[in-house]
């Protein structure tokens, strides 16, 4: 018996959509697992693994901010990220709309500076910074976490993104703009930026998602547990002998995770679009 | 003609203002990169310098004291700490794992998810979330799952009749775990650029081939693969250089272990440095970090020059 | 009221001249078209009156006033761009009451200003709609009403109709000259297209490499062109150029004064096509074009060169004819060995 075209296609289309689905086990089960664990009291835990909870425990999700002084740590997160995120917005646009329409010796020199920054890991220049900062009197406070993604091959990253935007735009428009009697500072803001606005949410999405997830730069920098960010706080679930409290950590992983991801499943074409812009790390 | 030309510019030479439009614009340009400028010489330039002379004492935090002993810390590194190279084969390894398997993943992802079909946005979104995702969340619930018997994955192979091993304990194991759980995290950044460079090739190229009776395979392998080229190259760049930087993934599932198992140059430069409080042998690795990913990023550019000339 | 005045005017990239001693002077209400062909520094040179380009040296009066140093939106002039320049992200409005709103003007003043530029240029149900909403004649419009709502002395168009289709800018064109009737302000426009210099224009300003070749109304640059460039830059087709001592030689009949000219210039429109040995010379139609209106012959002249005559009427010469070729001795140009036309 052979099949028609028309069935060949269908089930080949079956087939496809359930490889896929296979490749999409472990991306999607970390997710749930976390979630589900976050319920599970600590015997449960270790016991016989079920995607489902035997009962929900919520009290997790209190005793959360009983171990730590979690709300102000998720705040911390949040503040510090838009802090990072209106900062970079501000100085990389300045700085790639420069590189993109103004005309100086050395603007080429300066890019090829700029790109090497790309090229190194932050681990490279982690020790030195560990000093500046406190010969700066700033240890165990948020600014070096504003700072250094700011300065940091990120802000280099953001800087090139709106570059390469502010490239395209009419140079025409600039001159009307000059004719109508703005200065430099005002065709950048009330002409170039307003017509970037792409570039600038895509610079906003990953720039807050990188401070967001940064840990490196906390785990140097902050000492006080009112003072962690997220990621710092959330390998601080242990007890008293450095082992992990999973039920507790779990729980807050999901908190931290949750709002972010929910926000990605609303937003998740714009998100996906900006880091496709980016062409870079995340 | 040319004196007459010669005194009228002279005449008017002293009237011309030294603020033309010309140097008002290269003044304000200054003005505009000066932030990013400031912060890039104290925050990466003079650090990378700075760097670069620690390297060259020998200075233990604890003791306060440091000394010039020249390039001791990199014989050190090199010829008398067995640590070191054991640290440089765990980068290498970690490296040679995940970069292919990523950029293979991802190609075969974005192709799978390149055009389009019913579901296709669904499945760009799940392999997409694990890139937002913390690399501290991503890494704590992987470990959660790959605890020895009561983890997950060893009780869903279990189920199956097979016997996992004890992931993050076993050195060998550990290393292969932490690679694969980055590329899942990491695989969706590279495969929308490849989607992007996918959809930007034009599809007369392809029709051309298949009308000339090319099959599928060859019209990737003639047609398309060389058109990726200059994606593949960035990727490749990109994830390599990726990939010498991780640090929270391996802090947080393994530390480094076990028997320095997973100990990669990163992770050895933090634990010297902010452990160990060796400043001067912490940062003589940091230079030699330094200069492997320059070493790294050049011979696969220079590689690609060939490969297109 | 506001004539201009520019003497002695140049500009440089390093040690490479754009603009080379311009002297010109423009009267109150005038139109001037500049035109040539690309990269003669037409565009630099308006950008230069605008205030966008520097000033290398020379003097730039605009009235009463030295402008060389005074910014581009102090010198009382307005410009409209070749792509129109409207802000994408602000509505017809917005974009016409822009500049005035940097310029801290009342509100109700803004509003009344535009109101009446909408008015005049027929904008008024596009007010509210963005510039991607519009069609290419109704964003010049908008481009020309945002030069009118700041009342400015002097009008700058930088080649403002180059976006739009033939037909569009037939319309556009006698737009601008009804607007610039009604206005009466004084208008520098420019232009690679001689048709839009010669119908727009009371004066032209025939520049090349930087330099002016001609100024002069648009009956003197084709009646009396200075030199052989502005002689087949100006009219359409280009006028017939050829050595003449050859001419002279094949002339059949009355004889043609040369007065030492070296080349000789006659336009395809002045050529009439007559009876083999009826005209001046003769000649073989090698290629025949008919064009409607009438036909364009190439006509090869044995040991002279090939002219192009346009031929009017619907019966015209078929390709390998040979013909005659008649011409009024008014209506020769005369050039010496530079170039520069020697005038009888």
């Amino acid at each position: 018996m052979s099949l028609s075209h028309k069935q060949m296609q269908m089930i080949k289309r079956v087939l496809w959509t359930v490889s896929l689905m296979i490749v999409a086990v472990p991306f999607v089960f970390p997710f749930l697992w976390m979630v589900s664990s976050g319920f599970k009291n600590a015997a449960e835990i270790f016991g016989q693994p079920s995607l489902l909870p035997a009962t929900w425990r919520w009290q997790n999700f209190l005793e959360v901010f009983d171990h730590q002084p979690f709300a102000r740590q998720y705040f911390n997160s949040l503040y510090i990220s838009g802090a990072v995120t209106v900062v970079t917005l501000v100085i990389s646009s300045l700085a790639g709309y420069a590189l993109a329409r103004l005309r100086f010796a050395g603007s080429a020199l300066l890019m090829l500076f700029l790109i090497s920054a790309l090229m190194v890991p932050e681990e490279v220049t982690i020790i030195p910074n560990f000093f500046l900062i406190r010969l700066m009197g700033l240890m165990d406070t948020h600014v070096p976490l504003v700072l250094l993604p700011v300065f940091g091959a990120h802000g280099v990253m953001a800087t090139f993104l709106m570059r390469q935007y502010f490239v395209a735009l009419p140079k025409e428009l600039e001159d009307a703009g000059k004719m109508d009697g703005l200065s430099r500072i005002g065709i950048w803001w009330k002409i170039a930026l307003p017509m970037s606005r792409p570039a600038l949410a895509a610079v906003a999405i990953i720039t807050f998602l990188h401070s967001w997830n940064l840990f490196l730069e906390p785990l140097v920098f902050l000492s006080s547990l009112e003072k962690f960010t997220l990621p710092l706080a959330l390998a601080n679930f242990t007890d008293a002998y450095g082992l992990p409290l999973w039920h507790l950590q779990l729980a807050a992983t999901s908190l931290a995770v949750v709002p972010i991801l929910g926000v990605y499943l609303i937003a998740q074409r714009q998100i996906i679009e900006s880091f496709a812009m980016s062409g870079v790390k995340g | 003609m040319t004196p007459s030309e010669k005194t009228t510019t002279m005449a008017h030479a002293s009237r011309v203002p030294w603020l033309t439009l010309r140097r008002k614009e290269a003044l304000e340009a200054w003005l505009f990169v000066s932030p990013t400028l400031i912060g890039f010489v104290i925050f990466f330039l003079g650090p990378l310098i700075a760097v670069g002379l620690y390297s060259l004492t020998e200075w233990n935090l604890l003791s306060q004291e440091s000394t010039f002993v020249g390039v001791a810390n990199f014989r050190d590194a090199l010829t008398v700490n067995p640590d070191f190279w054991h640290v440089v084969r765990n980068s290498a390894l970690f490296a040679l794992g995940l970069v292919p398997m990523n950029m293979a993943l991802a190609l075969m992802l974005a192709i799978a998810l390149s055009r389009p079909f019913f579901g296709v946005v669904f499945f760009r979104t799940i392999f997409f979330a694990p890139v937002i995702t913390s690399a501290v969340a991503w890494a704590i619930v992987w470990k959660f799952l790959l605890q020895g018997e009561a983890g997950a994955v060893n009780q869903l192979l279990a189920s199956i009749g097979i016997d996992g091993p004890n992931w993050l304990r076993e050195p060998n194991w550990a290393m292969f775990a932490v690679i694969v759980t980055r590329v899942i995290k990491m695989v969706g950044l590279n495969m929308i650029l490849y989607i992007a460079a996918l959809q930007a090739i034009p599809r007369d190229y392809e029709q051309a081939a298949q009308l000339e009776g090319a099959s599928r395979w060859q019209v990737f392998h003639m047609v398309i693969w060389p058109l990726l080229a200059p994606t593949t190259l960035i990727i490749m760049v990109i994830t390599t250089i990726g990939s010498f930087k991780v640090f929270d993934h391996i802090y947080l599932m393994t530390g480094g272990g076990p028997e320095n198992g997973t100990l990669v140059l990163a992770y050895y430069i933090y634990q010297q440095g902010f452990e160990f409080f060796n400043i001067g042998y912490a940062s003589a690795l940091a230079i030699i970090m330094f200069v492997i990913v320059l070493a790294l990023t050049i011979v696969q550019l220079i590689l690609r020059q060939k490969g297109s000339g | 009221m506001t004539s201009l005045a520019l003497s002695n005017l140049a500009k440089s990239f390093g040690p490479v001249k754009v603009i080379r001693d311009i002297d010109l002077s423009i009267d109150d209400g005038e139109f001037v078209v500049f035109v040539g062909p690309s990269g003669c520094g037409k565009s630099t040179l308006l950008r230069m009156i605008a205030g966008l380009e520097d000033i290398t040296s020379g003097d730039l009066m605009i009235g009463e006033r030295r402008m060389n140093e005074v910014s581009a939106s102090k010198r009382g002039v307005a410009m409209v761009f070749q792509s129109y320049a409207l802000y994408p992200h602000l509505t017809v409005r917005q974009n016409m009451g822009f500049g005035l709103k940097v310029r801290k003007m009342p509100v109700d003043e803004i509003n009344q200003r535009v109101d009446e530029a909408s008015a005049t240029l027929k904008l008024d149900v596009l007010m509210d709609r963005f510039p991607r909403e519009l069609s290419g004649g109704q964003r010049q419009r908008v481009a020309i009403g945002r030069a009118i709502v700041g009342n400015p002395d002097v009008f700058l168009f930088d080649e403002p109709l180059s976006n739009l289709d033939a037909e569009l800018r037939v319309h556009m064109r006698a737009e601008i000259a009804a607007l610039h009737g009604r206005l009466g302000n004084t208008m520098i426009y420019v232009t690679h297209d001689q048709i839009e210099a010669m119908t727009l224009a009371d004066r032209i300003v025939v520049l090349r490499d930087g330099r002016i070749e001609q100024v002069g109304t648009p009956r003197e640059l084709y009646a009396r062109p200075a030199n052989v460039f502005v002689a087949q830059f100006i009219g359409s087709p280009k006028m017939n150029i050829c050595p003449a001592a050859s001419i002279a030689r094949e002339m059949s009949g009355d004889n043609l004064e040369l007065n030492k000219a070296v080349q000789v210039g006659i336009r395809p429109e002045h050529l009439r096509v007559a009876a083999k040995d009826a005209g001046n010379l003769n000649g073989r139609v090698t290629v025949s074009e008919y064009t409607g209106a009438g036909s364009l012959l190439h006509i090869e002249v044995d040991g002279v060169g090939s002219f192009l005559v346009a031929e009017e009427g619907q019966v015209g010469a078929q390709q390998g004819d040979v013909i005659g070729l008649a011409f009024s001795n008014d209506d020769v140009h005369l050039f010496d060995k530079d170039g520069v036309a020697i005038h009888r």
